[in-house]
């Protein structure tokens, strides 16, 4: 069983529930938060060891915006954050290759929504053994 | 031939000008020649050539001077081309005016040549310039016809042509210029009034233009964030479908495993169709191609595995060979894909319950050439086409699918090559075009 904190940070609660019993699945211990606010809460009580991070939430940037605040903070910079969104079919840009920029996309992996949960598996695996 | 209405083409409009006059020079040059060698006519031959010959030299000097207000794409200001315009109408009033006193006067029916730059500066001038231009005429020639009935200047007549002493008729001159005069007053009013009515009415047509293309740009706008939305929909029953067929939630028995498949396919598909509105909207509002690379094999095996439960429910079975040259290619891969899953699906839909086959081929002829994808259906022995390439007829909405989803191969990896599923059935006549001797299901 792996092992693992993961937060989860989507306004969408089914996708959410569908990556917890996923990634529960597999071993990790899960919490969510619905927006970057809540995040941040949740950031402070579960000190997750990844956080999967959704784009459009509120805002159609929050997610980039957040990302952006956690790797200028120190107690949170050394966190992976995957980036979850299909904001690449609204706009048409390639964030996947910008992921790592540290100024623009601050984000360790970018994956497009859906994900399969084998890809979601197997990102998560990569991320927290490099971390 | 430029929009002469357009009050953008004011350039364009110059350029005209200029270009008839260069027929005209001919005209002038050559006519001078027929009338006085061929048709004997007594004309003053030099006055009548260094005419040509001036014209020839004012039109250079437009030409070179328009070509230097538009060198390197500079765009001259509307009231300096304009002002050339007006300035070109009026020096050609007065070259056909001396042109005339070399060559009859009012005995010379080119007199009715005046009509020509009434109707082109209607066409290309403001109303009242017009006018303007017509009363120019209308004095040059008159007062051109009055001095010369008047002896003030010399009358040159046309022996051998008309009859002389018109010119000298004062009623006759008289008659002559208010029929002349009344005639271009008349041809500016007509010409005026039919341009004006044009360029209004094209003026209308480019706004409904602009307005149907921001209508356009909103439909595409809405559809994007539309198509997005239903994306991340389905987005969430794709990975509650998976989450349950995966068996995370407890194990399903064969027919819960069965539907749950079936709908996970169906949403499957249903995102790629909002994946390729998607791409397409995103392309119309930024009007380039999103092209990619792909794996046209992946894209055929796709596209057979998407049939598959339509032809099972049929008894058909689907047989492929798929050339291993082809492999990556450049191009809209949904649009490619869902170009060959339809033409699938009506082969497998006008197919009765017997065999039939799909060949895709593909063929490179150069590096930049474009490939081809085509698709054909082999009749059972007692069913045959008289299809020229005998690889069997065409699906219908392939050439027109095409249009839209094409592809080119890559260079370095492409080459000649031929993807083909193959098999041994009978394709009906449905699917089959017109030569196809295969009978009616």
């Amino acid at each position: 069983m792996a092992q693992g904190r993961i937060l989860i940070i989507d306004d969408d609660p089914d996708i959410t529930e569908a990556m917890t019993v996923v990634l529960e699945n597999r071993g990790y211990e899960v919490c969510s938060a619905r927006d970057s606010v809540e995040g941040r809460e949740q950031l402070q009580k579960a000190k997750p060891d990844l956080i999967i991070l959704d784009v459009m939430m509120r805002t159609s940037q929050e997610g980039f915006e957040l990302s952006r605040e956690l790797k200028n903070n120190a107690k949170y910079k050394d966190i992976p954050i995957l980036m979850l969104t299909g904001v690449k079919d609204k706009t048409g840009l390639d964030f996947k290759s910008a992921a790592g920029d540290e100024s623009w996309l601050p984000v360790e992996e970018f994956l497009d929504k859906p994900v399969k949960p084998s890809v979601l598996l197997e990102k998560v695996e990569d991320l927290l053994q490099k971390s | 031939m430029e929009n002469l209405l357009k009050s953008n083409s004011l350039i364009g409009q110059a350029y005209w000008l200029i270009r008839l006059r260069w027929v005209a020079i001919v005209t002038l040059a050559t006519a001078s020649f027929v009338a006085g060698t061929v048709m004997r006519v007594s004309l003053p031959a030099s006055a009548l050539y260094t005419m040509s010959g001036l014209l020839l030299a004012y039109n250079l000097v437009l030409y070179e001077l328009l070509r230097y207000w538009t060198r390197g794409n500079k765009d001259p200001s509307p009231t300096r081309i304009g002002d050339i315009l007006t300035f070109q109408i009026s020096g050609d009033l007065f070259i056909l005016a001396a042109i005339l006193h070399f060559s009859g006067g009012i005995e010379n029916p080119f007199s009715f040549f005046f009509v020509f730059h009434m109707i082109i500066a209607s066409i290309l001038r403001p109303r009242w310039q017009s006018y303007l231009q017509a009363t120019l005429a209308v004095v040059l020639f008159g007062g051109l016809c009055l001095l010369e009935g008047a002896g003030v200047i010399p009358h040159y007549g046309l022996t051998g042509f008309s009859g002389h002493g018109l010119y000298s008729n004062g009623t006759h001159v008289l008659g002559y210029l208010l029929v002349f005069t009344i005639t271009l007053y008349l041809v500016v009013y007509m010409t005026t009034s039919i341009s004006e009515q044009l360029r209004a009415h094209q003026e209308e047509l480019e706004k409904a233009n602009t307005q149907l293309e921001e209508k356009d740009q909103v439909k595409n706008e809405y559809v994007l964030r539309v198509t997005h939305d239903i994306k991340g929909h389905l987005a969430a029953i794709e990975s509650c479908l998976e989450v349950v067929a995966s068996g995370m939630l407890g194990p399903l028995n064969d027919k819960q495993k069965d539907f749950v498949g079936r709908a996970h396919r169906r949403t499957t598909k249903c995102m790629a169709f909002v994946m390729a509105l998607l791409k397409l909207t995103r392309m119309k509002l930024s009007g380039r191609l999103d092209v990619e690379r792909f794996s046209l094999h992946d894209c055929v095996l796709s596209s057979l595995a998407s049939v598959q439960s339509r032809a099972r429910e049929k008894s058909i079975v689907l047989h492929h060979q798929i050339d291993p040259a082809i492999r990556e290619v450049q191009g809209e891969a949904v649009l490619i894909e869902e170009t060959i899953t339809n033409m699938l699906f009506n082969a497998v839909k006008y197919t009765p319950a017997a065999a039939w086959a799909w060949k895709s081929s593909r063929t490179v002829t150069s590096s930049r050439s474009r490939s081809r994808i085509r698709a054909s259906a082999s009749p059972r022995p007692h069913c045959r086409t008289s299809s020229r390439n005998s690889t069997g007829p065409r699906t219908p909405a392939l050439s027109s699918a095409m249009g839209r989803a094409w592809a080119w191969p890559l260079p370095s990896r492409s080459s000649n090559g031929t993807a083909a599923a193959s098999g041994s059935r009978t394709i009906p006549a449905a699917a089959a075009p017109s030569r196809s001797h295969c009978p009616t299901t």
